[in-house]
């Protein structure tokens, strides 16, 4: 914790036992990671969602009333069909918080935070019980 | 079907600012347009809203973290309960009777609106101390506002419930968590909405990954109301940093009021 920069200076209850550190060279390097992650996750999603639209538009034909699951998706993305690239890019959207989640554990592990390594591990498998719970 | 699909994006762009701007998902402005003018089924109606909430949650997101409202570590540890919540809504939504939650939750809104309008938010008045201080620059004030956040097991019981919420009904949740932190969690009022929001990202994903498995979602209704979504989030947070507290709080107390109107009117059917 050589890197911790205390930021409470008017803090009026310095002595509280459940104080944890606030490290902002740590922080300015997930707020980065947030915004990277959250940038690419929504650009690639929209970029795959309108793409749909305007092949769809240029095509016509049928929409299925579900989305495809991700082996299906993914191989209707490589024929460019619509349903696929709907599909696809609904799926980046629902697996982008999973992503930002998952870096963060990197940076925390790599700061030597356990503390926050170990709830935003424990945030990272209770996100996966539920794809685990929709898979089944 | 066409036109249906452009009505449903205007919407979803529309929904998507006032989310934005308020650090609600856009669910409560999307589920009643969709369901009650555009003929959707509510259950494709949540499916949409729930996975458009993520690209709400993450649009305004960019905006807040760079802003420096987000206590992204307390963040995390709401989203722990949040996430545990949403995969407990998303199962208790088979077994429970809805209209018996929506009840009660029509119920809890109005309380909390209540609460906003007398004026009980701690926006300036907050104390510093208590754990995960954190401090940002209010725009509207030209301030540096100051807190640390207190109670927090109480407020991670109550985002738990906010989790549960939001798998069930496909919103975001920000209306239990805004209050939660701000009146309870001595969280200042534009600090609690980019922290909620910041939560509702992983709560969501975690009850979309839900419904898509399912198949509770519906790509011509998901489609557009994400893409609309998306560019009406890009307008509200940008509007809403720049606005007085109070103004802020008049809409948020009145879209709450609205909600509760919209779950007791769904709850009596």
């Amino acid at each position: 914790m050589s890197t911790a920069d205390d930021r409470a200076e008017t803090d009026g209850h310095a002595g509280e036992a459940s104080r944890l550190p606030v490290a902002s060279a740590v922080d300015e390097r997930i707020e980065r990671l947030v915004r990277r992650v959250l940038t690419a996750g929504l650009g690639l999603s929209a970029f795959l969602l309108s793409t749909g639209f305007i092949i769809w538009a240029v095509r016509g034909g049928d929409m299925p009333a579900t989305v495809q699951g991700p082996l299906n998706a993914a191989r209707s993305l490589i024929a460019l069909d619509p349903i696929g690239l709907f599909s696809c890019g609904l799926l980046v959207l629902i697996l982008t918080p999973f992503v930002r989640v998952a870096g963060s554990i990197v940076v925390f592990l790599r700061e030597h935070d356990w503390r926050f390594a170990a709830v935003t591990g424990l945030v990272l498998v209770s996100m996966g019980a539920g794809l685990l719970v929709g898979s089944l | 079907m066409i036109v249906t699909m452009i009505l449903v994006f205007l919407t979803a762009v529309v929904a998507g600012a006032f989310g934005g701007m308020l650090g609600v998902g856009g669910g409560m402005v999307l589920i009643p347009v969709v369901t009650l003018f555009l003929g959707v089924p509510m259950k494709v109606a949540i499916g949409a809203s729930i996975v458009s909430v993520i690209a709400t949650s993450s649009a305004a997101q960019i905006v807040y973290v760079r802003r420096g409202l987000t206590n992204t570590r307390l963040g995390m540890v709401l989203e722990l309960a949040t996430s545990l919540g949403a995969i407990l809504g998303g199962l208790t939504a088979v077994l429970l009777e809805a209209r018996v939650l929506q009840g009660l939750f029509g119920a809890l809104l109005l309380w909390t609106a209540w609460g906003m309008h007398r004026g009980r938010h701690t926006d300036g008045a907050h104390e510093a101390g208590g754990v995960l201080p954190q401090r940002y620059l209010d725009e509207s004030t030209g301030r540096t506002v100051e807190y640390g956040v207190r109670r927090m097991p109480l407020g991670m019981g109550l985002s738990f419930i906010a989790g549960n919420v939001s798998g069930l009904l496909g919103v975001g949740g920000g209306s239990v968590k805004v209050p939660v932190m701000n009146l309870l969690m001595n969280v200042p009022l534009k600090a609690a909405i980019a922290t909620s929001n910041f939560a509702i990202g992983v709560t969501a994903a975690t009850s979309a990954a839900i419904y898509y498995g399912k198949g509770f979602m519906d790509p011509r209704v998901a489609a557009p109301t994400a893409l609309g979504i998306l560019i009406g989030a890009q307008i509200g947070p940008r509007v809403g940093a720049r606005l007085q507290s109070h103004v802020l709080r008049l809409v948020f107390t009145l879209l709450l009021l609205a909600f509760a109107v919209q779950m007791f009117v769904s709850a009596a059917r």
